[in-house]
């Protein structure tokens, strides 16, 4: 029983992360109206950075910046190709061009960072916090958690309290109604971009030591991150924010048991189906009768 | 005085031609409506004016072009479109419609004053609201943005006439306030006996442009012109 309240513990790191992920994505969705493929792949994109700088020399104290601000910078590349070429297009168009660019960023990310070769990831945060139950809970585990939480806090509150906020929800409802009352939506759409890629940069460097350190795999942390979005309908910070964090401790849990623990990586899938048909069933009954 | 000033305004949509050529302006103070029948171009000239869609021509706003402008700088240089349909927030309360949409120099109490109806239901959801709520909204955001022209397009459409005639008589307060007016109208004889200037389309050109009263008093030759019998620049 220990053992499983063990992994389920350590599986709260990585929870963290599919939580601040998931919530990212939300927030992409809720006020850019885009299903984000490239959420992970941003993230990825600047902890590499940090972790080129430290590889090289430079202190922490540099490098996470500086990675934070290119996961923002590449973000906000993502954000002016979608806002000049896709502004108009349907929500399915929005998240097939996510798809592609994906693909393109795994493919240069992996050619700019040798391949699946792995890389030394610095710890951010090191050593326990406290024990709850026998078992230890790790600094970086409470980090990621407090990160999601108050991401997930602080944007309810940001767009319930302030102008930017209810222009932000006024662009997401009607983007041109919007832009027709004098919101720079433009401008808007762009921080958004900016913020996901910033948190999700910061958020894949605290977790990328605990992962496997190469860019293809920290990339397709979108699935677990879209799987927590899900759950949220793409519209709850919080449903979304307990998805991931429910997410990473099942997955810590099956890690705990020979049985399951190879599998563990399926269970993103698993939790995208069940919410999909569950999602499905209002419809499946109304055909039935 | 503020003033709007068309020039050769030519809109497109897929390549074909919908407004072709038009001249319209529009005073501070005044109401310049523009009546045609469906398809006779009159959305699809709001929406160049404002920036919706690409069109060729000149949009002189104060005397200065802002043709090149997207429609966000032409809302923040005061010119405002309401657009048909209603366009409200829906899943923002009534007062966050507002308030996102204030103008520094402008308030609230301003947009209740001219809508009393929507003091009651400030708290609630805009998607909630009925039509001719819905409508009073859009109107009120338009107002407390401070524009110097107001673009609106058929805000009659679907309302009970005695929600129109309230809404015809907020948008001549609007005027009465100074502010330069384009009301885009399907119920005419409502939307002559407000306005100052008439321009009646017809297949994307003007085929009227002069005073509402001589329309009021010719309710002949309106038809004519909408039916394109007889068709001449006044």
């Amino acid at each position: 029983m220990n053992s499983l309240l063990a992994s389920a513990v350590a599986g709260l790191s990585a929870g963290g992360a599919y939580a601040i992920l998931g919530v990212c994505a939300v927030f992409t969705y809720r006020l850019v109206a885009v299903v984000n493929f490239t959420g992970a792949a941003i993230g990825a994109a600047g902890t590499f950075v940090m972790v080129t700088l430290y590889e090289s020399g430079y202190p922490l104290a540099i490098g996470v910046p500086a990675g934070i601000a290119a996961g923002a910078l590449v973000a906000t590349w993502i954000g002016i190709v979608m806002t000049t070429w896709f502004a108009g297009a349907s929500a399915s168009t929005k998240a097939a061009v996510t798809a592609a660019l994906l693909v393109g960023i795994i493919a240069v990310g992996l050619r700019l960072t040798g391949g699946q070769h792995p890389h030394s990831f610095p710890e951010l945060v090191t050593g326990s916090a406290f024990r709850f139950a026998g078992v230890e809970v790790t600094r970086a585990s409470l980090l990621t958690l407090a990160i999601a939480v108050v991401f997930t806090l602080v944007t309810e509150q940001f767009l319930a309290r302030t102008r930017t906020g209810l222009q932000l929800r006024a662009l997401s409802l009607r983007p041109m109604a919007a832009e027709l009352i004098g919101i720079r939506v433009r401008l808007l759409a762009l921080c958004v971009w900016a913020v996901v890629g910033a948190v999700t940069s910061f958020a894949l460097m605290v977790i990328a030591p605990l992962r496997s350190p190469d860019f293809m795999s920290l990339s397709l942390l979108v699935v677990p991150a879209l799987a927590a979005a899900l759950i949220g309908a793409f519209t709850s910070f919080r449903a979304a924010l307990i998805g991931g964090l429910m997410i990473g401790i099942i997955e810590g849990v099956a890690s705990g048991l020979d049985t399951f623990s190879q599998y563990r990586g399926a269970i993103p899938f698993l939790v995208i189906l069940a919410v999909l048909l569950w999602s499905q069933r209002g419809a499946r009954w109304d055909e039935a009768r | 005085m503020t003033s709007l000033d068309i020039k050769g305004l030519v809109v497109n949509r897929s390549g074909i031609p919908i407004v072709r050529g038009i001249d319209l302006s529009a005073r501070g103070g005044e109401i310049s409506v523009v009546l045609g029948s469906n398809g006779a171009g009159k959305t699809t000239t709001l929406e160049g004016i404002s920036g919706i869609i690409p069109a060729a021509g000149e949009v002189l706003l104060d005397g200065e072009n802002i043709a090149g402008a997207n429609a966000g700088t032409r809302a923040r240089r005061g010119l405002r479109h309401v657009e048909q349909g209603r366009t409200v927030f829906a899943e923002m309360t009534v007062e966050e419609n507002l308030a996102v949409a204030l103008h520094p120099s402008a308030n609230l109490d301003e947009a209740y004053a001219l809508f009393p109806e929507l003091v009651q239901r400030r708290g609630v959801n805009a998607g909630m609201l009925s039509g001719g709520e819905q409508q009073m909204l859009v109107i009120a955001r338009a107002l407390v943005g401070r524009p110097k022209v107001v673009l609106i397009d058929e805000m009659s459409s679907g309302l009970a006439p005695v929600i129109v005639s309230r809404l015809m008589s907020a948008v001549r307060t609007l005027a009465d306030d100074g502010m330069a007016v384009v009301l885009v109208e399907q119920f005419a004889t409502l939307a002559l006996a407000i306005g100052n200037r008439a321009y009646v389309l017809r297949r994307g050109e003007i085929v009227y442009d002069g005073g509402c009263q001589a329309l009021v008093r010719d309710p002949a030759r309106l038809h004519a012109l909408y039916l394109g019998e007889a068709g001449q620049a006044a």
